[in-house]
């Protein structure tokens, strides 16, 4: 009898393991898989597969937030400019769920509409840079009234101002003193809650080294 | 006994076996391929289960593979950004190979069509065919919006006399709007023969719409094409300009606050340096200086609103050596002295309410004041206007909306000279209504009726336009304008008391246009008929066009025609870092109007034009380089000894222009160090020939032909301290 009774909790157990998805684990997984590969087609894997995530529990902001955040990222790798614009669209759509779920934008979602409009700009620079220019400032502006420690607003803005000509005030220089403010905030935050996003500590480092390495300009 | 308890151990396992093989079982491998509707792989695609997580991406073959617990009625679907979504039911039971899904390509969004017959904007939004920064950079213009226009197709190259000049029609034919409200003065006061420049600093504008003709029921009181120049809005920052150039110093800032600016700009104009060093053709005893400033204030009441006041003043004067009009020998000229001053104020008010209204209402005034003297006898000419704008836009649906507004206009001229006196005040009343439907994707039309009623004239018109586009494929459009037109008689007759009546003008245009790639080809054909021209009868022809005395019967009797052929072609994409246009244009026009002595084609018209603009940005050395060829051929002029009447041609007209601008930082300030040579061949450009009692001719030159212009640029932009 004793058994049988192992032997139905095992099969139970099995069973439970097969089919349990916990939520944040898939997308906390699936999330640094994007993050941590450069290859495109694994990018593109991910992400997928974050849109799926994201359709099934829609009722989460933080699903929606993070495949906003792949498509704008991966935007930024796409040759063909239509399916650029298609990725920033889908993009904002996401973003714009994710706010909707929270009911207000916080800091985090401002850093994201930045983004967002940074990866707008970049599809087409010399016609998108006045419109869309104004809109990454504004949107990193209202993110740091909210919360001025947020590391990803400094990164953000630092990179727009590395690819920026230095004639018009850009260059490596001037990217640098951005990135250096963001390096100490990103140490001091966790990475394991998917709640409070914690992306961009190991591009910001990398853009430190860029902007300290040999500058031929 | 071992046997038995094994065969007891196997049956108690066997269940277990049985659990585990069954959720082994519990997964199906679904496979197959996406593909389009051509048959080709759709890489990258996402293929999943709808409502789960369970997919897949496709390969660079299409193939896609994965596993699944579901069961029974499912529905697979691929998504790719490219396509169209696809999905499928299928019915697992079991793995499920050999799946074939086909997505189709995404229809691709259609561009709006956008009707552009008689018309080509300039402004950042990208859909436009120029930037406001390309006028700005082109060569030969020497920032002059409106001698910027001069490389487009329509328009006529001018050096001896002021205002555009477009598709047959005089410089009064063309009105300047500035943010809703026609600019009485838009040009300089300059001595006779001398072409004046725009009063408009080019970076004032967000924006600049030339129309050619087939104008919007908007506007009116201009037979041939109105440019509109649309102010900024809220500057980005505070910033300081300041600049230096061989033509005077000028200083500007503004100053933001968070939801209004405050702007001013103050300069001071001196050509002694400029006209030093070139060849001047004409004498300038006192060389041409003054100054003015200005201040605006912009403020947003709310998101869709904005409010924006301004005011400039300038005064100016110079004394130029002219060739005087009323003596027999050549060569003789006579002190023209010339002190203008002008004042220009406006406010405008524009407020969007909720997407589905866009009301706007603007009010100006403008003075104008002439001190001229010829040599000894003074003259005295004033001008002044008065106008209010109300118009609001109903945006019923996506595809329909809906414009009426009226106009208000109060003006008056006054001249003085010596003892002759005369003066005019006119009082004008518009109201226009014009839809713009949109009902499918692929067409737009724009009906629109406009009534006026001039108070002095004691006469109502009623001018209909229509426009409409038609999309030809992914990038390319057809479309057409046409209307009514009618305008006031120049001032000059209405001052000595003659009252005729309105001068108007049929328009037909149509066009094709194609966009794709950052490559824009225009190609325009038109046809104008004048009629109701102003004519004076009188037995000898005068072509002194300046104060010239009238007299005789002035009726409007006079007509005329108008048509051509106009090509346009702008390139940003073949060579990397360079943008370059060409537009040519070609007409045959003919009227009989002012003291013409028959219908021929006018003194201010050459039948080609070809203008070519190329711009290229060097990035190593942050230095752009601009190059402009502008060809007109000869153009007519009066010749007393030829029996037949304006049938002489000046010689073809050349010019060839460079600028070269470069950039760069120093500390805060970012500066634009520019350079430029205007006519670097030389070239002997005659406009004509005037010719005197004995028959000597002389020619009709421009101010300068060669002429070189240097200047920097600096601006500093806000740097706020808590940046970082």
């Amino acid at each position: 009898m004793t058994r049988y009774i192992i032997l139905i909790a095992m099969a139970a157990f099995l069973y439970s393991n097969c089919h349990a998805q916990n939520m944040q684990e898939t997308l906390k997984k699936t999330f640094i898989a994007f993050d941590t590969t450069q290859d495109f087609d694994k990018k593109l894997e991910q992400s997928n597969k974050l849109s799926m995530i994201a359709k099934k529990w829609n009722d989460s902001w933080e699903t929606h937030y993070y495949n906003a955040y792949s498509k704008a990222s991966i935007s930024y790798m796409e040759k063909d400019e239509k399916k650029r614009d298609a990725f920033v669209d889908e993009a904002e759509r996401e973003r714009d769920e994710a706010v909707s779920i929270l009911g207000k934008e916080n800091d985090e979602t401002y850093v994201l509409a930045a983004m967002v409009a940074n990866a707008r700009l970049a599809v087409d620079g010399r016609n998108r840079w006045q419109k869309y220019g104004k809109i990454f400032e504004e949107d990193l502006t209202k993110a740091k009234e909210i919360n001025a420690n947020n590391p990803r607003i400094y990164y953000l803005k630092g990179i727009s101002v590395f690819f920026t000509p230095k004639m018009f005030g850009g260059g490596k220089k001037a990217a640098l003193n951005y990135f250096e403010k963001a390096e100490p905030l990103f140490a001091q935050e966790q990475e394991d809650d998917m709640s409070k996003p914690f992306w961009g500590k190991r591009a910001n480092g990398y853009f430190i080294a860029q902007c300290k390495g040999e500058d031929k300009e | 006994m071992i046997k038995n308890f094994t065969l007891r151990l196997k049956w108690q396992f066997l269940p277990l076996a049985m659990l585990l093989s069954a959720s082994a079982l519990g997964q199906s491998v679904l496979s197959g391929k996406v593909i389009d509707d051509k048959g080709k792989p759709v890489s990258g695609a996402s293929v999943y289960l709808d409502n789960t997580i369970d997919g897949a991406t496709a390969d660079s073959t299409g193939v896609f593979k994965f596993s699944t617990d579901e069961k029974g009625a499912q529905t697979i679907m691929a998504t790719e950004v490219g396509h169209e979504n696809a999905g499928m039911p299928i019915k697992i039971t079991g793995d499920v190979k050999d799946l074939v899904i086909k997505m189709k390509t995404s229809a691709r969004q259609l561009d709006e069509v956008v009707i552009s017959a008689g018309s080509i904007e300039a402004s950042g939004n990208g859909k436009t065919v120029l930037q406001t920064l390309d006028i700005v950079t082109t060569a030969g213009a020497q920032a002059d919006i409106v001698k910027a226009l001069q490389t487009l197709p329509g328009t006529q190259q001018q050096a001896t006399q002021t205002g555009l000049f477009v598709r047959g029609g005089d410089a009064s034919e063309a009105a300047v709007v500035v943010d809703g409200l026609t600019a009485q003065n838009a040009f300089l006061s300059t001595p006779p023969g001398v072409a004046a420049r725009s009063r408009f600093g080019a970076f004032q504008f967000k924006g600049v719409a030339f129309s050619s003709g087939g104008y919007s029921a908007r506007y009116g009181q201009a037979l041939s094409s109105v440019v509109e120049l649309n102010s900024n809005d809220l500057p980005d920052k505070s910033t300081v300009n300041l600049g230096i150039n061989m033509a005077g110093a000028y200083a500007s800032g503004s100053k933001l606050y968070k939801n209004s600016a405050v702007e001013g700009t103050a300069y001071y104009n001196n050509l002694t340096p400029f006209y030093g060093l070139a060849n001047t053709n004409v004498d300038y005893y006192k060389v041409p200086q003054g100054g003015g400033g200005s201040a605006k204030y912009t403020w947003k009441p709310n998101k869709d609103g904005i409010v924006k006041a301004l005011v400039n003043y300038s005064k100016f004067t110079s004394g130029t050596g002219i060739p005087d009009p009323d003596s027999g020998m050549a060569g003789k000229t006579l002190n023209f002295d010339l002190t203008n001053q002008n004042v220009y104020s406006s406010v405008s008010y524009q407020q969007n309410l909720k997407d589905k209204w866009r009301l706007f209402t603007a009010g100006a005034f403008s003075y104008n004041q002439d001190d001229i003297k010829w040599d000894t006898i003074p003259m005295l000419n004033k001008d002044n206007r008065a106008e209010f704008r109300a118009e609001a836009k109903w945006y019923a649906t996506s595809r329909f909306s809906l414009l009426f507004g009226g106009e208000f206009q109060h003006f008056s001229y006054s001249r003085k000279y010596g003892y002759l006196t005369g003066s005019f005040d006119e009082t004008q009343f518009a109201g226009y209504t014009e839809a713009d439907w949109s009902p499918v994707n692929w067409f737009t039309i724009k009906p629109g009726v406009r009534y006026e009623h001039s108070q002095i004239l004691q006469q109502s018109d009623f001018a209909p336009r229509l426009a409409m586009g038609i999309k030809s494929g992914l990038y390319g459009q057809f479309s057409v304008a046409g209307g009514m037109f009618y305008q006031l008689p120049d001032p000059q007759y209405m001052i000595y008391g003659y009252r005729p009546k309105m001068q108007e003008a049929t328009h037909y245009i149509a066009n094709y246009q194609y966009m794709h790639n950052d490559r824009t080809l225009r190609v325009e054909a038109y046809y104008k008929s004048y009629s109701d021209l102003i004519r004076e009868h009188v037995s000898m022809f005068d072509p002194n066009n300046y104060y010239r005395y009238i007299y005789g019967t002035v009726d409007n009797s006079g007509y005329g025609y108008a048509k051509g052929a106009e090509l346009f072609y702008r390139d940003k994409k073949t060579v990397k870092n360079a943008d370059f246009w060409v537009s040519y244009s070609y007409i045959d026009t003919k009227r009989l109007f002012k003291n013409y002595e028959a219908e021929v084609q006018p003194d201010f018209i050459a039948t080609h034009n070809l203008n070519i603009v190329a711009k290229y940005f060097i990035e190593k050395l942050a230095t752009q380089v601009n190059v402009t060829y502008n060809y007109a051929s000869g153009r007519p002029y009066y010749n007393p000894s030829n029996p037949v009447f304006m049938a002489d041609r000046s010689p073809e007209y050349h010019n060839l222009s460079l600028t070269v601008n470069y950039l760069h930082s120093i500390k805060k300030w970012f500066t634009v160090v520019y350079a430029g040579i205007d006519n670097i061949t030389n070239h002997k450009n005659i406009f004509g020939y005037r010719y005197d009692n004995a028959g000597n001719a002389y020619a009709i030159k421009p101010a300068l032909y060669r002429s070189v212009f240097v200047g920097v640029n600096f601006s500093l932009t806000a740097f706020d301290k808590d940046e970082l």
